[in-house]
Order: C-alpha cells, then structure tokens, then sequence
C-alpha cells in the first residue's frame, strides 16, 4: 500500500526533467484548484448532511410529524445523493493530492471507518427496515427500530464531520513522539516521518 | 483593491490584538479544532432548513405541503443553526482575530451574514408563513437583504478572491439545473457544458501557461457563466408550470436565500485560503 501511494503521490503523472512534477504535486499546487475542491468538498456537505439531517428528523418522528415519511425522503433524497455525489469525487481528489499523508493519519482512518458504518446502516434501512414502511409511514413517530437507524445516521455523519475537521491538526502525527497504539494505528513505521516512542526514541 | 478591517477601523489594532488574553479566548484557544466543529454542524442546520424551505418557496422539492407547515417545522432548526454560527463564530473569531482583522474574505462573510440574516427573517420566512405572498415590508427587507448580498458578491471579485465566487456561481448553476425540466434542463445544461470546454481551450491551448491571461480569461467567463445561469433563472420565473405559490418575486426570494449563505460559508473557508 505504501508504495502504491508513494508512486500515486510522486509517481503518477511526472514526465522528464528534475523540476517536472507527478498529477498529485501539481493538484496540490495549483494556484487556486485545490482550495476550491476544499471548499467545494465543504460546501456540499452542508447539502448532503443538511438534507439527510431533514430526513433523520422526521424519522425520529421530531419534525414533519403529519407529512408521510415517504414524501419526504421522495423530496429530499435526491438532493442528498447528489451532495453525497459531489462530496465523494471532491473527497477522493484532495485525498489523491495528499495520499501519503491521508494513509498515516488517524482521523482519515477512523473517518473512513464511520463512513463504511453509516453506509452500512443506510443499506440495512433500505434493504430491512424499509420494508415495513407502508405500516409507518404516516405514523407521526416511526417504530423503534426506525428511530434507531435515524439516531444511529445523525450520530454517525456527526462524527464522520469532526473526524475530517480534526485530519487539519497534527496532535497525532506520524514523526512526533506517540504512544505504541497510535503509532500502529496509524502505521507510522512505514511512514516518511517514522515512528517515535514518547520517550522520543525512533522504533524504526 | 482591498477592504478589510484594519481599513475601516484602523484604532482597533490594540484591542483587536488583546483579545486573544480576553475571557473566554484562553479557553478557546486549545480547543479550537472542537469549536470549528461546532461551527460547521451549525452550517448544516442553518443549511438544510433554508434548502428545504427556500426550494418550496422557487416551487420545487416538498411541493404537497404547504409553505408554512415547512415553515412551521423547520424553523426552529434555521433558528438553532444560526445562533450555532454566530456563538461558535464569535469564539472562533476571538481566538483568530488579527487574522480576521486583516482578511478581505471575512468582509464577504459578514456581509453575506447580515444580507442571509435579513432576507431569511425579513423575506424568506414572512413569505412561507404568508404562503408565498410578498407584503411590503417583505419587499424592503428583501431589497435591503440584496444590497447586502450584492456588497458581498462585489466584495468577493477584489484582493485575489474572485476564484471563490466560483463556488457561488456553481451553487447557482446546480440550482437552476434542479428546477428547470424536459427540454429546458438539457440545453441548459448543455450551454454550460460547452462554456466549460470553451474555458477550458482557452487556458489550456490557445493561452497555455500564460498567467498574465489566466485572471482575465477567467473572470470573462464568470460574467458569461453568471448571465447564462441568471438568464435561465429569470426565464424559468416566468413559467408557473408547478406547484407555484406566489409570484416571480417569491422565486426570486428563494434563490437569493440559498445563494446568500452559499456566500457567507464560501467567504469563511475563502479566509483560510486567501
């Protein structure tokens, strides 16, 4: 993985000559392209977040309480895919413009682990509790099991967002003293950085 | 040209320059990253309420309820949004205020703030309890709430910015994409398919790695994208082909509503940029 993202990195993209820079360095160098992709990544956020938030609340039966479920979500959904659309194709590019970095931080980890589970319980709504909606649909607060997914997707997105707001800072950066779990966690001994115990002693 | 703080209020410096020793910064401060969370979590209430609401209020998304019953439930949410923003801001601010006293992008942002302050208390929100009518003093706040907005947008083209207003313009391109349908939509999206390769041969083969061309080119298709997108928008308002309460104005309202806080959150990220 390593190498594939060193070569992803530095690799991709370069032609000849010793100033000629890979795809990834020139993203991440471009006058203005990268802070739009980052502002564009925040932006739709706010659509697919915002929107899912709509649906999550009437879900837990807080909100639109004598409009069907179904309207809804038939409503607003599709502006949810959408955010979610734009959100992953600016996600994955600022992540190719720094894939190094990305790969050896925690956040970007534990991130990636709360996506794949909020992705998983939005499939588990749709291919299980779903099912049953015709039963609930007008019912001003859903079942249990329904209040749960919601509670468990708003918790979930939350999450995801403080993860991603925390890769900014380098509390747990790959080359800094850190403890034996973090510097697994984040595989810090196969990083550019390395690894160092507390004590400030190399491990690698 | 540049506006920011230190122009308007030069004597602030040494006040400005304290308030990271002021109650409750030294708290702030450490956590810092906790509080921009917060932040951005108020942004996507504040977001999400005024999407769903301004879209009813254009005449799409939740067409078959009413613009009030979406009033009725999503205010309380816009409401909470907002208050997160400002609180957090503040603190935030308070941590990072030399910076903000220099920067250009925390003009727009407030400017953009005050115009999405006005026109969703003072227009968005009176028309949706309304059903969509626009009384006068809905009329005044809105033109209010523009000028605003507008400032904001002028603000946004000067001292490096413009790329920014990127995010504004495209906003207001997958919006017009939203409401318009059949025919409409594909020439529509079609145009700004071929502005884009346009912009595009014109940086990368006709003036390839000529930089002194590259804020002209650009800034000469915002306008064509900006007058393609306004054009559609105002051609889209004069059919009422759906579920249309109230007249072109209310549209109108609707647009500059979701457009006016676009603004406001491109200008804060815009801060850490410029």
């Amino acid at each position: 993985m390593e190498q594939l993202l060193t070569w992803l990195q530095h690799g991709l993209g370069k032609g000849a000559g010793d100033t000629a820079q890979s795809w990834s360095e020139t993203l991440l160098g471009s006058l203005h392209f990268w802070s739009l992709l980052e502002g564009t990544h925040l932006l739709t956020l706010m659509l697919f977040v915002g929107t899912i938030l709509v649906v999550d609340l009437r879900l837990l039966g807080v909100i639109f309480r004598r409009t069907r479920v179904s309207l809804v979500s038939e409503a607003i959904l599709p502006l949810t895919m959408f955010g979610f659309a734009f959100m992953v194709i600016t996600g994955l590019t600022l992540v190719f413009a720094k894939p190094l970095f990305y790969y050896h931080n925690i956040w970007f980890r534990l991130k990636m682990l709360l996506l794949v589970l909020a992705l998983v319980n939005v499939w588990v709504f749709h291919s299980h509790i779903q099912k049953s909606q015709g039963a609930w649909d007008a019912e001003p607060v859903p079942p249990g099991k329904v209040r749960a997914a919601a509670a468990l997707s708003l918790l979930s997105w939350i999450a995801v967002i403080a993860c991603g707001r925390f890769i900014a800072y380098d509390w747990f950066a790959c080359g800094k003293p850190q403890s034996t779990f973090i510097n697994a966690v984040e595989a810090c001994k196969a990083s550019e950085e390395g690894a160092y115990s507390l004590q400030g002693k190399r491990l690698n | 040209m540049t506006i920011n703080l230190e122009q308007i209020f030069p004597a602030a410096r040494p006040w400005v320059e304290n308030l990271v020793n002021v109650w409750p910064t030294p708290y702030v401060k450490p956590r810092f990253a906790f509080w921009e969370v917060g932040h951005v979590l108020s942004l996507i209430m504040l977001a999400g309420a005024t999407i769903v609401m301004n879209l009813r209020l254009i005449g799409v998304g939740l067409t078959q309820e009413r613009p009030s019953e979406i009033l009725r439930n999503l205010r309380g949410i816009q409401t909470a949004g907002l208050v997160g923003i400002v609180l957090t801001g503040l603190l935030i601010g308070m941590a990072n205020a030399e910076r903000l006293y220099d920067s250009t992008a925390f003009i727009v942002k407030m400017l953009a703030l005050f115009g999405g302050v006005i026109l969703t208390y003072g227009a968005s929100r009176p028309a949706a309890a309304a059903e969509g009518r626009i009384s006068t003093a809905a009329k005044a706040w809105f033109a209010l709430g523009m000028a605003f907005w507008l400032a904001a947008l002028v603000v946004f083209t000067t001292n490096g910015l413009a790329p920014g207003l990127l995010h504004v313009i495209t906003a207001a391109a997958l919006l017009v994409l939203f409401v318009t349908r059949g025919r409409s939509r594909i020439v529509y999206a079609g145009v700004l398919a071929i502005l884009l390769l346009a912009q595009e041969l014109a940086i990368h083969l006709i003036y390839p790695g000529d930089l002194t061309r590259l804020d002209p080119i650009n800034f000469g298709f915002g306008i064509i994208f900006a007058a393609w997108i306004v054009g559609t928008a105002l051609l889209q308002l004069s059919r009422a082909d759906r579920v249309d309460e109230g007249g072109p104005l209310t549209k109108i309202v609707g647009y500059a509503t979701i457009l006016v806080w676009v603004t406001g959150a491109a200008g804060g990220r815009w801060i850490a940029f410029a």
